[in-house]
């Protein structure tokens, strides 16, 4: 792949380009740009060598955050998902052998040495999908629920991630992702961090599905600079985090991770996460509706009547502003309002006034169009299929185009993982008890 | 091709002196320049400019054709102009029948929700594209479908897919009746494939429709987007009389079996363009048509163009049963609507109700959805249709209440479930199977919410704040 031109793009705009496009050549690139822009080697926290000291959960990475005034958490800024399949010399009788397991947790280890736990540094989970736990005789504790993914509407015919793994990646420094990922995948020489060389085995355990990879990014102001992208109007709000224009993630919409949890078994300290990829028509979304008809879509009829968001959610604080009566009205608005916003219907699938889904979810480019890779991890896979089936409203009364964003979100992909404990993320077996 | 773009002398006239304006100019800077209805945006469009630096976009000045009506009345009204298309050849997907249409990108409506704040108006900041529409309908029994599930379209040039995947909007025009569109932003010359995907048809379903649509299906067809496409599209364009502008009337549909029964714009401000929309059915043939669209036959490769059928809902005699009376007596002998001219109108949407007595084919029909749990009844029909044309409003919310003194014996605000029968088209409807409606009974049509349908121009000031109806059942 050819790097993308540095003198027409702003410093964060090529380095997410850079993350986009991957390898050694994009890794020195970027490592050389962050060093111009402070004159001096970028500075990364470094980890530990106290493994003990780390959460029990991968997905512990709230703590290891900064919140923003409302005390909403700010997630790590770039991201990268690597689909991973094992390969054959990783398995002996089908199953991953005690040497891949070591392998695979080494050079976890050794990410964990080089960059401090934090979004500052390097956050990331490994995930196993149902089609990895299938090669074992026993099946998954019944705790946990893990269904092959399927397609969640009528109108769409996503594929499936398939393969065994995936490995999300997550820092607020681009070039780090970058060299986590050159340094266990590259073929070139490996790169150093912190004092540790980013040295690994893991290409004898894993081969990189690369038709499947996925990068991203999330954060105020990240998403207007892409407007150089096709299908990226002019119009994408200045502060806006996400592609379509308002914030998400509100603290109190968001699930806990201690909510997520699976609480039992041999995967306590463990949740699911369903990833799904989809494009996002964004020049219709900006271009044809007006800010009136975006709230009420995103939010509710009466967010926009009220005038309760702001431009880009700025006036909602820690909350989407859903009161209980907002999220019950989704029906009567429906008939009412001929409109419903996706918030509100969403938060139908809550259970006792509780958001079920830990959102971490970001934009990219991918494939040079605009589009949202929805990463979320929830205690049951039932959970988010709750949420999306609330979020659908398929019982609602209302036009197809006036159904929350429905008319802007083309889902393309579905994949489902079970994220083990800490202690447990070296290929597991379906159950480590047994 | 002569009933597809019907002309008269009259307007003859006007599409001429367009075509002398803008003959210099074809292709993207007389799209941009000539077809935008916004001024201001016009000065910052980047095809705009082009346009000037290719000497060829200083033409249009003072005299630019414009769509803008002044002051249009709140009712369905006439556009500055009829479109032109370049029509493609239905294809197939699986049940359904798919017919594209071309024309350039232009102006219209959406709307999301009630008020004055949910309408906006879409003027595209670009000229290069197509404004992409379809006609969805059942082979088995013609029957359009006028409902917005989710409908899906991705461009493709080669393998390479062009721009975001759109869910275009469910629309009605006053030519093309019920249709799906959006403007499409195309990067360059050449051919293009669009793959269209069709959920399941998701509303009730009565008659030859019961059980059957239920699958997602998908259709592709190919277009070629040059100069010469767009030479048809705007050279096709034309303008009605500038006295007309804003008058209350619609254009006649293009493409429509029923010449005969177009017209009776009886009762109506302008009696002049009816008789012009009277004689332009019957028009044989005008020289200047034959030229400017003799070469679409050979888009086609063949003589005649595909039909594809207009969404007009039946005449009022065609409903088999007891058609209601308006409250206020004002249509027709006994108050009873007896044509599409007197049925009453909400924001200047007709409404017909129509009761199908316990028994009657019709009433049992309506009444089976499938599901096989609903005891048949009475059926109470309400179809809201444009004035004119007889296109239905989808997509609306209806309730109903029917009362006999002080007693309610259907209601308070019972809901109308949108429904689509093969043979009453789309319309809202209750069955009543716990009590019986006589006549004397008041039946009051409450709109919860008007028909959330994008429009083209001359629908984008009515069914927005719609009134209730009252009606009475009239003796038998």
């Amino acid at each position: 792949m050819t790097l993308p031109d540095r003198s027409t793009l702003s410093r964060r705009e090529y380095a997410r380009s850079l993350v986009a496009v991957g390898g050694a050549t994009a890794l020195s690139a970027c490592l050389d740009a962050s060093s111009d822009e402070n004159g001096e080697e970028n500075n990364v926290p470094s980890g530990t060598d106290d493994l003990d000291s780390l959460p029990a959960r991968q997905y512990a990475w709230n703590e290891f955050a900064p919140r923003d005034d409302n005390g909403n958490v700010q997630p790590p800024a770039h991201h990268v998902l690597l689909p991973l399949a094992l390969t054959e010399r990783a398995t002996a009788n089908g199953e991953p052998t005690a040497d891949a397991r070591e392998v695979t947790e080494s050079a976890l280890r050794t990410l964990e040495r080089a960059y401090e736990w934090s979004t500052d540094g390097l956050l990331f989970t490994l995930g196993y999908t149902p089609a990895y736990f299938e090669r074992f005789d026993e099946d998954l504790p019944e705790v946990v629920d893990l269904p092959e993914p399927e397609a969640l509407t009528s109108r769409e015919d996503p594929s499936f991630d398939e393969f065994d793994a995936l490995l999300h990646l997550a820092s607020n420094h681009p070039e780090v992702v970058l060299e986590v990922e050159e340094g266990l995948f590259g073929d070139q020489e490996e790169p150093e961090r912190n004092g540790v060389v980013l040295e690994s085995d893991l290409t004898e355990v894993f081969e990189r599905v690369d038709e499947n990879r996925r990068t991203g990014f999330v954060g105020d102001g990240l998403p207007v600079e892409h407007t150089d992208v096709a299908g990226v109007p002019d119009a994408v709000p200045e502060d806006a985090p996400f592609f379509m224009g308002f914030r998400s993630g509100f603290d109190r919409t968001q699930a806990s991770e201690d909510h997520v949890t699976i609480d039992s078994g041999p995967f306590a300290d463990g949740t699911t996460q369903h990833v799904s990829s989809m494009d996002i028509q964004l020049e219709v979304w900006f271009e044809q509706e007006n800010h009136y008809q975006r709230v009420s879509k995103m939010f509710s009829p009466e967010h926009a009547a009220e005038d309760l968001v702001g431009d880009v959610g700025e006036e909602l604080g820690a909350d989407s502003g859903l009161s209980d009566e907002r999220i019950e009205a989704t029906a009567a608005d429906a008939r009412q309002e001929g409109v419903v916003g996706h918030a509100q219907k969403a938060a139908r699938g809550r259970e006792d006034g509780d958001p079920p889904l830990l959102r971490r979810d970001f934009n990219t480019i991918d494939g040079d169009r605009p589009g949202l890779h929805f990463v979320s991890l929830q205690h049951e896979i039932e959970d988010f299929v709750r949420v999306r089936e609330a979020m659908t409203g398929a019982d609602l009364d209302v036009a197809s185009a006036n159904n929350g964003i429905l008319h802007y979100i083309f889902v393309n992909r579905r994949g489902n993982y079970l994220l083990p404990p800490r202690e447990l993320r070296a290929l597991p077996a379906a159950n480590p008890d047994a | 091709m002569q009933d597809f773009t019907p002309t008269t002398d009259e307007t003859e006239i006007d599409r001429r002196t367009f075509v002398a304006q803008t003959g210099a100019a074809t292709g993207v800077l007389a799209l941009a320049g000539c077809f935008s209805g916004d001024d201001e945006e016009d000065e910052d469009d980047p095809d705009a400019e082009n346009g000037d630096e290719n000497g060829a976009g200083e033409d249009y000045g003072d005299g630019r054709p414009t769509i803008e009506v002044e002051d249009p009345p709140n009712a369905v009204y006439l556009p500055t102009h009829r479109e032109a298309m370049r029509m493609l050849d239905p294809v197939e997907a699986g049940d359904i029948m798919l017919g594209p249409m071309l024309s350039y990108p232009h102006d219209f409506w959406t709307i999301a929700g009630t008020g004055e704040d949910a309408v906006e108006r879409e003027s595209p900041n670009s000229g290069r594209g197509v404004h992409m529409m379809f006609t969805l309908w059942d082979q088995q029994t013609g029957t359009v479908l006028p409902v917005d599930d989710g409908v899906q379209i991705r461009v493709y040039d080669g393998d390479e897919q062009v721009g975001s995947p759109v869910s275009p909007w469910s629309m009605i025009s006053q030519e093309m009746g019920f249709h799906f569109g959006d403007n499409v932003t195309l990067p360059e010359d050449g051919t293009y494939t669009v793959e269209v995907t069709i959920p399941p048809v998701s509303v009730r379903k009565t008659g030859d429709l019961v059980g059957r649509l239920d699958e997602r299906v998908s259709a592709t067809f190919e277009f070629e987007y040059d100069d010469e496409f767009r030479h048809e599209v705007i050279g096709g364009v034309q303008y009605l009389d500038e006295a007309e502008w804003g008058d209350r009337g619609a254009l006649e549909p293009m493409d429509h079996g029923d010449h005969g029964e177009h017209g009776g714009h009886d009762g109506h401000d302008d009696h002049d363009h009816e008789d012009e929309h009277d004689d332009g059915h019957d028009h044989g043939d005008h020289d200047g048509h034959e030229q400017d669209h003799g070469d679409e036959h050979d888009h086609n490769g063949h003589d005649d163009h595909a039909h594809v059928p207009y969404s007009a809902l039946p005449q009022v005699e065609e409903y088999d049963g007891t058609i209601l009376a308006t409250a206020d007596d004002e249509s027709g002998a006994d108050g009873v609507p007896t044509d599409h001219d007197s049925l009453p109108r909400s924001d200047d949407a007709a409404i017909l109700a129509a009761l199908f007595e316990d028994g009657s084919a019709d009433a049992e029909r309506l009444s089976d959805d499938g599901d096989g749990d609903v005891t048949a009844g009475q059926y109470l029909l309400v179809s809201p249709r444009t004035p004119y044309n007889r296109v239905p409003l989808a997509d609306a919310a209806l309730s109903v209440t029917v009362e006999r003194g002080d007693d309610t014996i259907a209601g308070p605000d019972a809901v109308l479930a949108e429904t689509l029968d093969s043979e009453y088209g789309i319309h809202y409807g209750l069955v009543v199977n716990d009590a019986q409606i006589e006549a004397g009974d008041s039946v009051t049509v409450t709109i919860d919410s008007p028909p959330q349908v994008a429009r083209h121009q001359g629908y984008d000031t009515a069914f927005l704040e719609m009134p209730p109806v009252e009606f009475t059942v009239p003796e038998q």
